[in-house]
Formats: C-alpha cells, sequence, structure tokens
C-alpha cells in the first residue's frame, strides 16, 4: 500500500501468460493498440506525437483524447509516455507519464504500468485521488485491516 | 503475505494448500494460519477435491474494494484486462491456425501457469488441473 501514499503517482501490475515480445507487440502495433486500448497514430520513435481518442473518465474531468508523445523505450522491456489532455481547457489539467515496464515472469510477463504526475493541486485530480485514499483508510479501519 | 495469496489465486485460479504453501518459505502450520484468517474474513473459500483441499477467491468483498478504486485505477485495470484478453485470443487463433502451440503462450491465460513461486518448487503442473 505505500504507493496509495503518494498521491502523484499510481503504479498497476499485471501477470500475463504470454512472452514479453507478445506483450510489447501488444503495446506498440497501432492494429492492436486500437483494439485493446485507443485508437491512434502510434509510431515507435522518440519525439513521435500522437492523438488518441478514448471515453472521458467521469469524476476526472479528462476529456478522454489524449495528446500523446513517445518519450523514451527499449524494446521488449520499457516504453514511456507522455500525455496531456487535448481539450487545453479541461478542468483536469492532465499532464501525465505513463511507463510500461516488462519482466519476464515463468513462461509469461509481469506488466508493470506507472502513472505519473497527478497534481496534488489540481482540484479535479486530487479529487479522483482521494477516493482511493479514503476509501482504503475506511476499509483499513474495518475488518479487512485485520486480516491484510 | 495474505494479500501475496489473494493476487495468486486471483490470477492463477484456484489452488490447493500445497501448491500455496510451496510459493512461501514458512512452515505449513504458520501457512495454514494465514488461510484461515483469510477464510474467516470470507476473502478465500474452501472445498475438498479428492483428498485435496482447494482454495479460491471469493470475489464479493474484493467487488466493493474495486468500487473505492479511483476512476484512474479502474480505467487501468480495464485495459489491463483487455490486453489480457486480446493475448488470449489471439494466442488461442494461432494456435488454430498452425495446428501447433507457440513456445511460452499458453492458451487457456487464466491458470499462467509457470510463474516464479512454481519454480523450484519441483512440481510438475498438474495433469488434471483444467478440469477442476
Amino acid at each position: 500500500m505505500s504507493d496509495a501514499d503518494d498521491p502523484t503517482v499510481l503504479r498497476l501490475d499485471e501477470y500475463l501468460a504470454h512472452p514479453p515480445a507478445r506483450v510489447w507487440q501488444a503495446l506498440t502495433d497501432p492494429d492492436l493498440l486500437a483494439r485493446w486500448f485507443m485508437p491512434g497514430d502510434f509510431r515507435l520513435s522518440v519525439g513521435h506525437r500522437y492523438t488518441m481518442r478514448g471515453t472521458a473518465m467521469p469524476g476526472t474531468g479528462f476529456s478522454g483524447t489524449v495528446q500523446a508523445e513517445v518519450l523514451a523505450f527499449e524494446p521488449e522491456r520499457m516504453l514511456r509516455l507522455g500525455w496531456r489532455d487535448a481539450d487545453p481547457t479541461s478542468p483536469g489539467g492532465a499532464d501525465w507519464t505513463i511507463t510500461w515496464t516488462l519482466e519476464p515472469e515463468g513462461r509469461g510477463t509481469r506488466l508493470f504500468l506507472t502513472h505519473e504526475g497527478f497534481d496534488p493541486g489540481n482540484e479535479m485530480q486530487r479529487r479522483a485521488r482521494s477516493i482511493m485514499d479514503g476509501g482504503w483508510r475506511r476499509l483499513m479501519t474495518g475488518s479487512l485491516a485485520a486480516v491484510l | 503475505m495474505r494479500r501475496e495469496v489473494l493476487r495468486l489465486l486471483r490470477e492463477r485460479g484456484p489452488r490447493s494448500v500445497q501448491e500455496l504453501a510451496s510459493c512461501f518459505s514458512m512452515a505449513r502450520p504458520s501457512f495454514s494460519e494465514h488461510l484461515r484468517v483469510l477464510r474467516e474474513a470470507g476473502l478465500v473459500s474452501e472445498r475438498r477435491d479428492g483428498r485435496r483441499r482447494l482454495y479460491s477467491l471469493e470475489p464479493v468483498p474484493l467487488v466493493r474494494v474495486r468500487d473505492w478504486l479511483d476512476p484512474y485505477e479502474r480505467f487501468w485495470r480495464d485495459k489491463l484486462s483487455a490486453l489480457r484478453h486480446l493475448l488470449d485470443d489471439s494466442a488461442t487463433a494461432d494456435t488454430e491456425a498452425t495446428g501447433t502451440k507457440t513456445t511460452g503462450i499458453t492458451t487457456t491465460g487464466e491458470t499462467g501457469a509457470g510463474g516464479r513461486p512454481h519454480d523450484g518448487g519441483g512440481q510438475p503442473e498438474d495433469p488434471d488441473e483444467e478440469k477442476q
């Protein structure tokens, strides 16, 4: 739970029963990205800017359209993207760094996501993040706290 | 440690006590005690399968946890779930198309066989695992 204490970063990881090469392909192939993530003219090249159209995130002020940029990558290991809300007037004020990290695990891959740059000074972002904060605090004072 | 048990059950489906215990360097009685705590909290359930006791994740309390997730985390969880489905589906399609199973790709996804905790345990995958 240590990351829940840091309001500026969100970390998740997921085990996928597929080798890193396969996962990397899903992260970097525009056709595949359109199928599981969002459609956009992604190209694996540092400095490439592109737009992705997704759906607005309720409760965050995020318009859903992302102005993205490839910041860095290491094939089959790491992909770092800059994300801004394509609508500059959006109250969400998104200016984030998204990093995918791939690590082989057994016969599959553990995929780590780091979503950084949440602005504690932005009311919308603070409120969205505090939903988890308050929720966890309440849970942790209850029965789950004794268990986990 | 109990969170790790929940994670294993979430990612790999029902597991026997032996399989779970092999993932942790802990004496069996202590491990059983942790399982008991999880069971009494309603987070896992136990059922008999022949001579084995299988543990499964009880989804209900964790659904309530999900409701507390912030919108960003929910967004990413949904995307990761879509990614998992895409990969699993395409692996199945490959297998059907070529008639061969590409090395390292399991077509069932949910079993997540071969993850790190099994390694070194010397336990072969249960051949009857899929039928449970």
